[in-house]
């Protein structure tokens, strides 16, 4: 196995939505412009990306609202076709998480532990095995068969981070999914998971506006701006083009960081 | 103790991650529908009872049909009838209610599918249960012939799968769809014999049995329940061509534009 083996190739990818606009008109209008195309929007959400990503690196994405990160992991992972004349591959076993995974608020943790832990590539004999160790990472030994629609914000973040470091997959596209979970003793506690055992032998590529998780464990950096990949190196490097932006759109890097300040 | 069929099961059964999502993911949808209720899965037994003595109410008296038996008569017919009405109406949905499966991880995109035509036949096979647990106070007795009746619904569930396939590419494009769909539903129940002989309308239109497979499924599966009959074969024959042939278009339909469905929604 070479060593630097690409996992993930992104080839000229843009990526265009075409969208219709709900606007209140005639009947016999909104006929019309099934007909005619009209009231119909182009978005370019995404504009001529090169990139690759590497077996085992950690690349952050960073960029703001609207820039196109998430469009971009939906890419990588074959959710959305590039347009024509692009091209997107991801030839390892991956997958996509984000806040709330695929939580059902009517089941209880035990059921979603289920229904998430085979999502995620278990099988059933090996989410038996693991069943009681993620409980009780996430603390939840008392509410075990209790909805998770009753669950605080904290308990749900801890429960889906407990159930997501089993996650059977070499690739882990992480869409806003790390970063702040739950109180300072849990943070301290799935920081050391993420290090030691989570992100360890695996690709991560993370999309967090948290830019102090992105310094701390980015091997590579890219920065979306308006679609377009406009910085790519060392968070360090990238984190400088990124304040740059802002500073001509007079916003402060500082507001996008947490209280550590990485920067 | 919670520990579920799921989990014996899974102690003795070879392990296969796509099976066991697809299952866990059945049991999930069969689960909700009841879940909240205090009555919980006996509403499963309940329902299609309920629904059976207020039709058979209503007709007998408006009617006045000359069908023997006329309750399980309406019984076998609404079995068919409103698992293929809810079955549908929930597959043209499928692709939103799994989106999050889709966009999380590598998964066959039929297996949404594949899942959710399992959680209502779950709710199929209850209905059929409740049929055989009334057959022996309504003089209708055990007949080998009545095992025709599994091939028969699984052309059923095959047809639910393959329209569901097509309904949910058209819905993601038009969401006027829904609303095309139950008035088309409200024509068909009109015209299969749930409640009136098949006689009555099939020997004027007699290509309405071949156009619209469900009618050959109801006259089948009674056949094969309520008369102990072997069912006729040509419609059997007939009605499953039918349902495959609708399958690879479905499938066609479903490769070409998932993608692009996927976008819209």
């Amino acid at each position: 196995m070479a060593v630097d083996e690409t996992v993930i190739r992104l080839q000229n990818v843009s990526k265009t939505f075409v969208i219709r606009d709900k606007k209140v008109a005639p009947f016999f209008t909104q006929l019309g412009w099934l007909v005619n195309g009209k009231n119909v929007r182009r978005i370019e959400a995404l504009k001529n990306i090169n990139l690759e990503v590497k077996k085992g690196e950690f690349l952050g994405i960073v960029g703001e609202n609207g820039s196109g990160k998430s469009t971009l992991i939906h890419l990588m992972t074959g959710f959305y076709k590039p347009d024509k004349g692009g091209k997107a591959e991801i030839n390892k076993s991956f997958i996509r998480l984000s806040l709330g995974l695929g939580f059902n608020q009517e089941l209880t943790a035990r059921e979603n532990i289920y229904l998430n832990g085979t999502v995620m590539g278990l099988t059933l004999r090996q989410i038996n095995e693991k069943f009681d160790e993620m409980i009780a990472f996430a603390e939840l030994e008392k509410f075990v068969d209790t909805k998770i629609k009753f669950y605080s914000r904290g308990m749900k973040a801890r429960l889906s981070f407990a159930v997501a470091i089993h996650a059977d997959a070499e690739i882990l596209l992480m869409d806003e999914f790390f970063g702040g979970v739950g109180d300072e003793r849990f943070k301290v506690k799935s920081d050391r998971i993420f290090k030691e055992s989570m992100i360890k032998g695996r690709t991560i590529v993370h999309v967090s506006h948290n830019l102090s998780t992105i310094k701390h464990y980015a091997t590579r950096v890219i920065l979306m701006h308006q679609g377009e990949l406009v910085g790519i190196g060392t968070p360090d490097e990238v984190f400088q083009i990124y304040k740059e932006k802002l500073r001509v759109e007079k916003l402060h890097l500082r507001d996008y960081i947490d209280e550590d300040n990485a920067i | 103790m919670q520990q579920s069929i799921t989990y014996y099961l899974s102690r003795i059964l070879p392990e296969n991650n796509q099976w066991e999502r697809i299952w866990i993911l059945a049991k999930t949808d069969f689960k909700l529908r009841y879940y909240e209720t205090t009555l919980g899965l006996i509403w499963a037994f309940l329902h299609p009872i309920i629904r059976m003595v207020i039709y058979w109410g209503v007709f007998s008296y408006i009617l006045n049909p000359d069908i023997p038996n006329y309750g399980m008569y309406i019984f076998s017919g609404l079995i068919v009838w409103t698992y293929f009405q809810e079955a549908t109406r929930k597959g043209l949905m499928i692709l939103r209610n799994k989106r999050y499966l889709y966009e999380n991880i590598r998964m066959n995109p039929y297996d949404g599918f594949t899942s959710s035509v399992l959680s209502t036949v779950i709710n199929l096979a209850f209905n059929v249960g409740v049929f055989m647990v009334l057959s022996p106070f309504f003089d209708i007795g055990f007949s080998f012939n009545m095992l025709w009746s599994i091939p028969i619904l699984l052309n059923l569930a095959v047809l639910v799968y393959a329209i569901s396939l097509i309904l949910v590419i058209l819905n993601s494009f038009l969401k006027d769809i829904s609303q095309v769909w139950d008035v088309f539903l409200l024509g068909m129940f009109w015209i299969n014999p749930i409640f009136y002989a098949k006689a009555l309308i099939f020997e004027t239109f007699p290509a309405l049995m071949y156009l619209n497979p469900i009618a050959g499924i109801i006259v089948n599966l009674r056949d094969a329940l309520m008369y102990g009959q072997m069912p006729d074969m040509t419609l059997f024959w007939f009605d499953w061509a039918y349902a495959l042939a609708l399958f690879g278009l479905g499938a066609w339909v479903f490769n070409t534009f998932f993608h692009k469905a996927m976008e819209k929604l």
